[in-house]
C-alpha cells in the first residue's frame, strides 16, 4: 500500500527505494494482522469536488511521531518563499477554553464529553478558520486533523462510525501526511521531554493501569493501531519518522510540490 | 457541509417487510432504549428508572407543568430528577458566554449543546434512573435538533450525534402557535430574546415578523419529529390546569399511580391558572 501512494504522487520508487522497504519491512513485522473492529466495514471517504480555492495539508501521528516538527518546517518553507498561508493546530480555539480546562482539571470528563468538547472545538476552527480561508485562497496547514479524533476517541470506546458523523462537516484534506515511528521511539521521546504526563493525555481515564507511563504507552499502542486502520481508508501518506529530520522534509516538500499547485499561493509578481 | 452518513438509524426493518407499505408516511421507530449505538458503559438492566420528556417552544408553559409534575409525583413518593438545557456543570455556562458573544457559528453552537445534553445523560440522568428514579425533561434532544436543523445542519447528522441518547419512555409536546408563544413571553420578559426570535439567521428585522418565521420553522421539524418518534401532543393553549390533568393521566397509567387527584400546595398556586 506504501507503494500505491508513492506511484499515485508519481514519484519513481527507485529514488525512495530504501525508506519504502525499511516502512513496508516494518508494517510487516510490527502489525501482521490488524484486528478488525465491529465498525470494520470500509469507510468510503467522499471524493468532493472541492468548492474552493485553497488548499489543506495536514498531518497526523501519535505523540513523538516527529510530525509537529516537519510541519513547522514546511511552514517555514513557504513562509520564506512569501506563500499565501495559513497554520492551525489542534485544540486552540478560545472559545470552548475554559470548558476543556474545567472538564479535564475536574476530570469530568467521559468519553463521548470528551470527544463532542473537542468535536465543538474543532468547529469553531473550522467554520470560522479552516473554511474561510480555504474559500479566500489559502494554503491550510494544520498539525493534527479528524483523524486525531477518529483515532483517539475510538482508542477511548466512541463508536468509529459515530466519530465520522459527528465530523462530517470537515473538508477532506488535499494531503495527509501520517508520520509513523516505533511505539517506543515515540514513547520515548515523549517521556524523557516531560516531567509529568497529564491525566487525560496518558488516557488515566480508561482505567488501563495506574501508573501513567504504562498507560500512556498501551493507549498510544491503541491510537496507532487506529491510525493503521486509516492508511487505506484516508489515503495517507506514510512518512517515516525515525529517518534523518532534514531527509524527511526535502521528501515532504518534494511531495507537496508534487500534489499541491503552489504557483496559485506564490507571492504576486510586480 | 459534507452530507453525512446515510447509515443512521435506517436500520429498523430488518427483513424489509412491513414498513415497506408505509413509505410515504414518516417512519415511527421501532422501540429500543437507545435510538443507535448504545452509550459506552451502559447496562440497561440497571436503569429501573423512568424518562418523562416535555418538549415545546419558550411560553408552552414546560417549566410550570414541570414545577407542578414535580410536586405531584413526590406527594405520590415518587423521587423526581430533573434537567434541562444548559444545566451541565461541564459546558453550562460556557454556552451562556457563547451565546452572549456574536462570533459563535452553528456547528459550533450545535456541538456545545450536545456536549451539554451528554453530560447531564451521563452524570445526572443515567446515574438517577439507575437509582429507580422519575427523570422530568425539560426539553431534550429535539429541541436541539430541530434549531440546528433549521439552521441548515443535516437532520441525518443530528440524529447521527443524538443516537447515543436514552430513548424516553413519554415524551410530550406541548404545541402552542407561535402568535401565543410570542403573547406569553412578551408577558414574561417585556422582551424578545435573541435567539428565541432566531436573529441569528436574518429572517426579518422587524422581531415580530422574525420570532414567528422562526418559531413556525421550529414547530415545522416538532411536527416532523413528532411524528418520527411517537410524540403525546397536547394543546398547549390550554389552561395550566387541564394541561396538568393531561399530564399527570398518562404519567399516572405509566407508572401504575391509580389516583391522579392533585392540588398545587401554596407554595405553587400561583401557577394554577
Amino acid at each position: 500500500m506504501v507503494m500505491l501512494h508513492i506511484f499515485h504522487n508519481g514519484f519513481t520508487v527507485q529514488k525512495y527505494d530504501m525508506r519504502l522497504h525499511s516502512g513496508a519491512f516494518h508494517m510487516a513485522i510490527t502489525f501482521p494482522n490488524i484486528p478488525a473492529t465491529e465498525d470494520a466495514a470500509p469507510v468510503k471517504v467522499a471524493a468532493t469536488k472541492r468548492q474552493y480555492p485553497g488548499a489543506l495539508v495536514v498531518v497526523e501521528g501519535i505523540d513523538g511521531s516527529g510530525k509537529s516538527t516537519q510541519l513547522y518546517l514546511l511552514k517555514r518553507w513557504l513562509e520564506i518563499g512569501g506563500y499565501r498561508i495559513h497554520f492551525t493546530e489542534w485544540n486552540s480555539s478560545p472559545l470552548v477554553k475554559s470548558a476543556t480546562r474545567r472538564g479535564k482539571q475536574r476530570r469530568l470528563l467521559t468519553p463521548i464529553t470528551f470527544s463532542l468538547l473537542h468535536a465543538a472545538d474543532f468547529a469553531d476552527r473550522c467554520e470560522r478558520q479552516i473554511l474561510p480561508l480555504l474559500h479566500g485562497g489559502y494554503l491550510v496547514l494544520a498539525d493534527r486533523y479528524i483523524y486525531t479524533a477518529f483515532a483517539r476517541d475510538a482508542a477511548r470506546g466512541c463508536a468509529p462510525r459515530w466519530l465520522r458523523n459527528l465530523y462530517s462537516f470537515a473538508p477532506v484534506p488535499d494531503i495527509t501526511f501520517y508520520f509513523r515511528a516505533p511505539l517506543d521511539v515515540a514513547v520515548n521521546r515523549i517521556v524523557a521531554g516531560r516531567p509529568k504526563l497529564k491525566y487525560y493525555e496518558a488516557g488515566m481515564d480508561l482505567g488501563i493501569s495506574l501508573d501513567r507511563a504504562v498507560s500512556f504507552r498501551i493507549f498510544q499502542e491503541r491510537i496507532l493501531s487506529n491510525y493503521d486502520q486509516m492508511i487505506e481508508t484516508d489515503n495517507f501518506i506514510l512518512m517515516d519518522g525515525t529517518v534523518r529530520v532534514n531527509k524527511l522534509q526535502k521528501l515532504m516538500r518534494q511531495i507537496v510540490g508534487e500534489r499541491i499547485d503552489l504557483g496559485q499561493f506564490a507571492p504576486k509578481k510586480k | 457541509m459534507t452530507r453525512p452518513d446515510k447509515t443512521n438509524g435506517s436500520s429498523t426493518t430488518p427483513n424489509g417487510g412491513p414498513a415497506m407499505q408505509a413509505k410515504k408516511k414518516v417512519r415511527l421507530e421501532v422501540p429500543s432504549r437507545f435510538y443507535g449505538t448504545p452509550l459506552p458503559g451502559v447496562r440497561l438492566e440497571e436503569l429501573s428508572g423512568t424518562l418523562f420528556v416535555l418538549e415545546g417552544t419558550d411560553g408552552s408553559g414546560r417549566s410550570t407543568q414541570i414545577s407542578l409534575l414535580t410536586e405531584w409525583l413526590e406527594s405520590e413518593g415518587f423521587a423526581v430528577q430533573t434537567m434541562g438545557l444548559r444545566r451541565s456543570f461541564l459546558v453550562g455556562q460556557d454556552i451562556d458566554a457563547l451565546m452572549a458573544e456574536n462570533s459563535v457559528t452553528r456547528t459550533t453552537l450545535s456541538l456545545m449543546y450536545s456536549t451539554d445534553f451528554f453530560d447531564q445523560l451521563e452524570r445526572r440522568i443515567l446515574p438517577a434512573l439507575r437509582s429507580g428514579l422519575i427523570v422530568l425533561a425539560d426539553r431534550y434532544i429535539f429541541t436541539l435538533i430541530a434549531r440546528s436543523a433549521v439552521r441548515g445542519i443535516g437532520r441525518d447528522y443530528l440524529h447521527g450525534i443524538y443516537e447515543m441518547a436514552l430513548r424516553p419512555d413519554l415524551t410530550f409536546w406541548l404545541n402552542v402557535r407561535p402568535e401565543i408563544a410570542f403573547d406569553r413571553e412578551f408577558k414574561k420578559a417585556q422582551t424578545i430574546s435573541y435567539w428565541e426570535s432566531g436573529r441569528d439567521m436574518s429572517l426579518s428585522n422587524d422581531l415580530f415578523q422574525s420570532f414567528i418565521r422562526y418559531q413556525s420553522l421550529i414547530k415545522r421539524e416538532f411536527e416532523y419529529l413528532s411524528k418520527r418518534h411517537g410524540f403525546i401532543e397536547l394543546d398547549g393553549e390550554g389552561s395550566v390546569s387541564e394541561v396538568n390533568r393531561v399530564l399527570r393521566k398518562r404519567i399516572a397509567s405509566h407508572l401504575g399511580i391509580r389516583s391522579t387527584h392533585y392540588q398545587p400546595s401554596h407554595a405553587l398556586s400561583h401557577l394554577w391558572r
